[in-house]
C-alpha cells in the first residue's frame, strides 16, 4: 500500500499518482481522435478502389472484354465485403462521446476507493503503472493463488489497439499442458475478457479505475467452460507423451519400457501377458499380428522375425515351419520316386532276361539254329543277367 | 415497497447510473425520492440476486434498505464475469 495514512506525504503521492492516470486520459482521448482518423482513413482506401474497379469495369464493357469484368466485379465485391467491418471499427470510436477528462478529484476518490476494496495496492512510478494484488483464486476447487492486476499507464492511450494492462500470478499454479496459462482465462499475462471487454474499456475510457479493476477480478474469480484456454479439469492432468492429449489419473496408461505415461488411443496391451505398451514399445507378431510387449515375442531361429509364443513352433515362425514342412514332404518324394524307378528298372531288366532265356531254349528245342552258337548272337547262359 | 407503475410516476429526483454489464455506461436516471438501493436493483436488474453484485453508493457499500439521495452515484458490478480465450 502506498497511501497508509492521509499524512502530507501520502496525499502528494496520491495525488502525483491521480495526476499521471489524468494525464494518461488526456492522452487516450488524443488518440481516439487519432484511431478514428486512420481508420477513416482506411474507409475512404477502400472507397477509392472501389472507383478504381468501377472504371476498370466501364473500360471491360467499352472493349467488350467480358472476361476481365468478370473479375473486376470479383474484387469489388472483397472491397464491398471489407466495408461493413471498417464502418463498424469507426462507429465503435465515434458513437459514444469523447467524455471530457474528470477532474483531479475524481481519480483521488477512485483511488481512496480502490484502497478500501483491494487490502495491496501500488503505483509504480518509474514504471508508471497501477497495481492491486487479488485475493488467492480457486474456480471449483482448483487453487490458482492471488494475481496481481498491473495498468500500464503509458500503454493506456494505446487502448483500442492492445489491452494496457496485464495480470500476472504471484503463486502460478499454470496449467500441466502450457506453463503460459495460468488461469484459464489468462495466457502470458494477458487475461481474455470476454463479455467483460466492453464493460471493461468503457470504464477505463471515463477514469473508472475501481470498476476497471473489480471486473477484471469478477473475470479471474470465474470459469467459463465454453471458451478457456486450458480447461480447469484437464489442468493438472498429465499430457499424453504422444499426441499431448491431457489425462487425468483415471485414463493414463504407463509404459514399462519406455517409462512414460500416454493415453488410451496412443497404448495397447500385450495380447500374451496384458502388460501396457505404448505404440512405440509394441511388437506386432508377424504371424497372427497381434500387439505383444517385448517380453512375449522371440525371434525365430530361421528368418529372425518377431513372433509371439502361441505361433511359435520348435523355435521356429509358422511360415518357417511351412517351409520346412515343405522340404521334408519334397525329400520324401524325390526319394519315394527313386525307389520306384530302381524298382521299375529292376522289373524291366528282370523281365528281358526271362525273355531270352525262353527264347534259347525255345530255338534249342526246335533244332534249327541259323548259325552257329557264338556267332552274330551274345550267348546267353542261365544265372547270367 | 413500490410497485413498477408506483415508482415510474413519483420519480422525482435524479441519480447516476453505471451500470457495469453489456455496454457500461453512466446514465442520469430518475426515481422516486424513497427509492431504496433493494428497491432500485430490484428495478432495473429484474430478477438478479445482489450477491452476485458488487453494489456501491457514492462509492460505499451501504446496507439494502438504505434510501437513495438526489445526486447519488450507483455503481452495479457483475462479481463473475465469462472470460474466454479470443
Amino acid at each position: 500500500m502506498f497511501f497508509e495514512d492521509s499524512d502530507m506525504e501520502d496525499m502528494r503521492i496520491l495525488i502525483k499518482t491521480a495526476n499521471s492516470i489524468q494525464q494518461a486520459l488526456v492522452e487516450l482521448r488524443k488518440y481516439r481522435y487519432l484511431a478514428s482518423l486512420e481508420r477513416l482513413a482506411n474507409l475512404v482506401k477502400q472507397f477509392k478502389e472501389l472507383g478504381i474497379e468501377a472504371r476498370k469495369l466501364g473500360l471491360c464493357l467499352a472493349r467488350n472484354w467480358l472476361s476481365a469484368a468478370d473479375r473486376c466485379c470479383s474484387r469489388a465485391n472483397r472491397s464491398l465485403n471489407e466495408i461493413p467491418y471498417s464502418v463498424s471499427r469507426i462507429r465503435q470510436l465515434t458513437e459514444q462521446p469523447c467524455l471530457k477528462v474528470p477532474e483531479l478529484s475524481f481519480f483521488i476518490e477512485e483511488l481512496k476507493q480502490l484502497q478500501q476494496e483491494f487490502d495491496h495496492l501500488d503505483f509504480d512510478r518509474e514504471n508508471n503503472n497501477i497495481s492491486v494484488e487479488t485475493d488467492p483464486v480457486t474456480l471449483d476447487g482448483l487453487y490458482l493463488g492471488p494475481f496481481r492486476i498491473e495498468l500500464h499507464l503509458n500503454k493506456l492511450c494505446k487502448l483500442y489497439e492492445a489491452n494496457p494492462y496485464s495480470v500476472v500470478a504471484l503463486d502460478p499454479h499454470p496449467a500441466a499442458t502450457d506453463e503460459t496459462v495460468t488461469h484459464p482465462h489468462v495466457c502470458n499475462d494477458k487475461l481474455c475478457e470476454g463479455d467483460g471487454a466492453i464493460t471493461i474499456r468503457t470504464a477505463l475510457e471515463q477514469g473508472r479505475l475501481f470498476d476497471f479493476f473489480t471486473m477484471v477480478r469478477s473475470i479471474l474469480n470465474n470459469y467459463n467452460p465454453d471458451s478457456p484456454y486450458v480447461s480447469i479439469y484437464d489442468w493438472d492432468g498429465e499430457p499424453c507423451y504422444n499426441c499431448g492429449y491431457v489425462m487425468n489419473s483415471e485414463n493414463s496408461y504407463y509404459c514399462s519400457y519406455c517409462e512414460r505415461d500416454f493415453c488410451e488411443e496412443c497404448s495397447t496391451y500385450c495380447r500374451c501377458c496384458d502388460e501396457t505398451v505404448c505404440e512405440g514399445c509394441v511388437v506386432s507378431c508377424e504371424s497372427c499380428e497381434e500387439p505383444m510387449c517385448r517380453h512375449c515375442v522371440h525371434k525365430c531361429a530361421e528368418c529372425e522375425s518377431f513372433i509371439c509364443g502361441a505361433c511359435m513352433e520348435d523355435g521356429i515362425c509358422p511360415d518357417c515351419k511351412q517351409e520346412e514342412l515343405d522340404y521334408e514332404n519334397e525329400q520324401s518324394e524325390v526319394r519315394r520316386s527313386t525307389k520306384q524307378q530302381r524298382q521299375e528298372e529292376t522289373a524291366k531288366a528282370k523281365g528281358r532276361s526271362e525273355s531270352l532265356v525262353e527264347n534259347q531254349q525255345h530255338s534249342s528245342q526246335a533244332g534249327a539254329a541259323v548259325q552257329p552258337n557264338s556267332m552274330g548272337q551274345a550267348g546267353v547262359f542261365q544265372g547270367q543277367e | 415497497m413500490h410497485t413498477f407503475s408506483e415508482f415510474e410516476r413519483t420519480k422525482d429526483m435524479k441519480v447516476l447510473f453505471i451500470d457495469n454489464q453489456g455496454g457500461g455506461f453512466a446514465d442520469y436516471l430518475e426515481i422516486s425520492h424513497s427509492t431504496t438501493v433493494e428497491q432500485f436493483f430490484s428495478d432495473k436488474m429484474g430478477g438478479r440476486k445482489p450477491d452476485d453484485y458488487l453494489i456501491r453508493v457514492n462509492r460505499q457499500p451501504v446496507p439494502k434498505d438504505y434510501v437513495l439521495q438526489e445526486g447519488d452515484r450507483i455503481t452495479i458490478t457483475p462479481t463473475k464475469i465469462d472470460g474466454a480465450r479470443y
